[in-house]
């Protein structure tokens, strides 16, 4: 059905003579041909769907992806955190390791005494100040003020040595932890020997090598 | 027909017309106006606030070493609605079995160190939806305790400070409370330590992930400032072992040894301040509360011969002395009827103004501050600091008091010359051997060096310096304590390759019930004499023993040279300057 303006059919109402043509004009609706349509434009059309469908394509790509890099994100951030608690950890101890208590106690442990009197030059004149005196083997530093309380467990201590296996030995790696928690067998040398000596169950007086057993 | 048609076509128009109205109009009033706040119900659930705690700042020692750290904890909790019985995926058995409270209880107690019938009542606590098993547990033990994938037990992030010196300088940092901190730096730089929380906003999906486009807002927290102290937590740990040491030696009931800078622009900085026992910040409880703030401010104590230096240091101001002028001191001198005697008795000297500092005579020093009116002297008290309180930054004032000359008893006008019927706190003392040692410039004594923002810029401290002696009476006052540590009361105090200067003092400790119970004894020295570096200030208080049993030069001397010998001063071979203590060629006489 076609819908024709209202004066139109009214002015059709109005006169008869024209009633005929005005039919006539109703019955034959206004054809016409549509276009055609060109194998150009026919692949024009086909590209612009595809494209339509690669876009959306796309998009939903993208939107998964991100979706889904969330996630990791999720799982990087939770890995992050944990790692920060454990250079946390590790930092507190070797701040706990670094306090001058601690300090002491491990020099104490490795046999160190307090230092004497340094021997002193006087670079301009070339004269020796004062002379440097040997420290005294008795000269331990006193114990008073405790070390601090360290909150760690031993677990951590433990899982620490692990990890640090990997790392650069020596003073800058795992060698300086177990410098710090483990006497050396008596580096002090020969100079050390009956400081050494005097110390309980030091098999090695002094040395590295353990002395011939004599015992028969 | 037509018509007909035209007219239904309308009626029709009009009714889908009125329909896209009532639709239109629904859909503005769900969707615009929102009375019911279905969208902004649907938003607030996705939208997640979490706070962005700011870190507390952290307290450092002179050479940036820590002294007090934050570091992350968590409070575990539960939720006795939620927590019961569950069942858990076995591995081993290829199915799920089933966990009763009291197994998460049991394994609870094991991780966490905690008493498991504790552990089993805040599980299963009624009325209540929020019991804490824990508290500040570490990272480690949180991620176990999530391992177990029990219901009801959630986690809360809280922040626990850590004192990585533990009681080095323990009273000087302070500690925090549950609520907040209590004591020391910790407390009066809160504000400064305090940073400002920021928060983040985002919205997330029923998974609870983040919906990667839509909301999120991030106001970035503001971390705290850290606060430098002066103190060398090195020198403050030597000291601490010296003073506790020596206070274990004589059985006192305390000691403090400090340690201040003299050094051309640091003057009046403190490197320790050492008592004889500390509190461990993180377990404050453990100690004697004596010892959890410093004793250098909280003990007001009668500063003994140390404060003959005042009436000395007037006389030379006012020129009414000068370190030679021979006096004839007696063993005993009576004044308006009261009777002064010194320590020991000995004959009739004829010394210099110099000796009797040396040998700390009480008559010879009366004789010297009697050449001052009663205001004068005590003018010169108030402006070396005592009878005002003296705050170092900690928030703490030390409190001294004197008299005026109006009250004062029949004895005061004397005993206050050599340093008794007044008392002062161990910073009363030592500033005023600061300002005798620099120049007669008094450089408030302080703890704080500067506070630094996360960005690295500092805001230090400054104090203002204020001329009380001329630098001329500071000269002849370095003199004179030269001449207490080469023939006087302190001979023990002596650094070879130094100049070493000080003074001695010993004043009967005022009892809580009235009169006189025990001693305070103290030594305060410099060294070198020739450009003085560094004050060393040795107290105890209430030695077990006599008088004249107590010696603290040793515990001065170990302290001085440690600090002399850290610090890079050489020895130098400077002769000394200090005058004779005896008139005429003879210097040996009996004490």
């Amino acid at each position: 059905m076609s819908v024709l303006p209202m004066e139109e059919l009214r002015a059709a109402g109005r006169a008869d003579g024209q009633r005929a043509q005005g039919r006539q004009a109703q019955d034959r609706p206004s054809l016409e041909a549509l276009p055609k349509v060109r194998r150009r434009q026919r692949g024009m059309l086909a590209s612009v769907l595809l494209l339509l469908l690669t876009a959306l394509g796309a998009v939903l790509a993208v939107n998964i992806h991100v979706a889904n890099s969330q996630y990791q994100v999720v799982q990087l951030t939770n890995q992050h955190r944990d790692l920060v608690h454990q250079n946390q950890a590790l930092a507190q101890q070797v701040q706990f390791l670094e306090s001058p208590q601690s300090l002491s106690n491990s020099a104490v442990a490795v046999g160190m005494v307090m230092p004497a009197t340094a021997g002193t030059f006087d670079l301009s004149s070339a004269e020796i100040v004062s002379s440097a005196e040997a420290a005294s083997s008795s000269e331990v530093p006193s114990n008073f003020v405790g070390a601090p309380g360290y909150s760690q467990p031993e677990t951590a201590a433990a899982d620490v040595s692990q990890q640090a296996s990997g790392a650069p030995s020596g003073l800058l790696g795992a060698g300086a932890l177990h410098t710090l928690r483990q006497a050396p067998a008596g580096e002090n040398g020969s100079g050390g020997g009956e400081e050494s000596a005097s110390r309980p169950g030091s098999a090695l007086h002094g040395g590295t090598i353990p002395a011939p057993d004599v015992t028969d | 027909m037509a018509r007909t048609l035209s007219l239904r076509m309308r009626i029709g128009l009009a009714i889908v017309l009125a329909m896209l109205v009532v639709l239109g109009g629904r859909l503005f009033h769900v969707q615009g106006l929102d009375p019911a706040g279905h969208a902004q119900e649907a938003i607030s659930n996705r939208l997640h606030t979490v706070e962005l705690p700011a870190a507390r700042g952290n307290i450092l020692d002179s050479q940036n070493r820590l002294m007090a750290s934050s570091a992350d904890r968590y409070d575990i909790v539960a939720d006795p609605r939620m927590t019961g019985d569950y069942t858990v995926s076995d591995e081993a058995l290829g199915m799920r079995r089933p966990v009763t409270v009291e197994e998460t209880a049991q394994e609870l107690a094991v991780i966490l160190e905690r008493d498991y019938h504790e552990v089993l009542q805040a599980l299963t606590a009624e009325d209540t939806h929020y019991s804490v098993v824990a508290r500040s547990v570490t990272p480690e033990a949180y991620q176990q305790v999530a391992a177990l994938r029990a219901p009801g037990i959630y986690a809360e992030p809280v922040s626990e400070r850590t004192y990585p010196a533990g009681s080095v300088a323990g009273s000087v940092v302070g500690f925090m409370g549950s609520d907040g901190p209590l004591e020391g730096i910790e407390l009066v730089q809160n504000e400064a330590l305090t940073g400002e929380p920021g928060e983040r906003i985002y919205e997330v999906g029923a998974d609870g992930v983040r919906i990667p486009t839509a909301t999120y807002e991030e106001i970035p927290a503001q971390d705290g400032q850290d606060v430098r102290l002066t103190i060398d937590q090195d020198l403050q740990w030597f000291a601490q072992e010296a003073i506790a040491a020596k206070a274990n030696e004589y059985n006192a009931q305390w000691g403090n040894a400090t340690v201040v800078d003299l050094r051309e622009g640091n003057e009046g900085k403190i490197l320790a301040m050492a008592d004889s026992e500390t509190v461990d910040p993180a377990d404050p409880g453990a100690t004697d509360e004596l010892f959890r703030r410093p004793l250098a401010l909280t003990q007001s104590f009668e500063p003994g011969s140390t404060g003959k230096a005042v009436t000395f240091a007037a006389a030379l101001e006012e020129g009414l002395i000068s370190g030679d002028d021979p006096f004839s001191v007696p063993y005993r001198l009576t004044v308006n009827g009261e009777t002064f005697r010194n320590a020991r008795s000995h004959d009739q000297y004829q010394m210099t103004a110099a000796g009797i500092f040396a040998r700390s005579y009480n008559t010879g020093t009366i004789m010297i501050g009697n050449k001052m009116d009663e205001q004068t002297r005590y003018d010169y008290l108030r402006r070396v600091g005592y009878d005002q309180p003296i705050d170092i930054g900690l928030g703490i004032d030390g409190q001294s008091y004197v008299r005026p000359p109006e009250e004062w008893d029949r004895r005061q006008p004397m005993t206050t010359q050599f340093g008794q019927g007044y008392e002062g706190t161990v910073m009363h003392n030592v500033q005023l051997y600061q300002m005798l040692a620099n120049g007669g410039v008094r450089h408030p004594l302080r703890i704080v060096d500067a506070t630094v923002e996360p960005d690295g810029t500092e805001h230090p401290v400054v104090a203002e310096p204020e001329q009380v002696f001329s630098p001329d009476t500071s000269e002849e006052m370095l003199k004179l304590m030269e001449g207490v540590v080469e023939y006087g009361s302190a001979q023990g105090a002596a650094i070879e390759g130094y100049r070493v200067g000080g003074k001695t003092g010993t004043a009967e400790a005022a009892s809580r019930s009235g009169g006189f119970d025990g001693y305070t004894v103290n030594f305060v020295g410099v060294a070198p004499l020739d450009d003085p570096q560094f004050l060393v200030s040795v107290t105890v208080h209430r030695p077990a023993g006599e008088f004249g049993d107590w010696d603290l030069t040793d515990t001065f001397q170990d302290i001085m040279t440690h600090t002399l010998t850290s610090y890079d001063v050489p020895p130098s071979d400077a002769e000394s300057e200090a005058y004779d203590g005896f008139v005429g060629e003879r210097q040996d006489y009996p004490w």
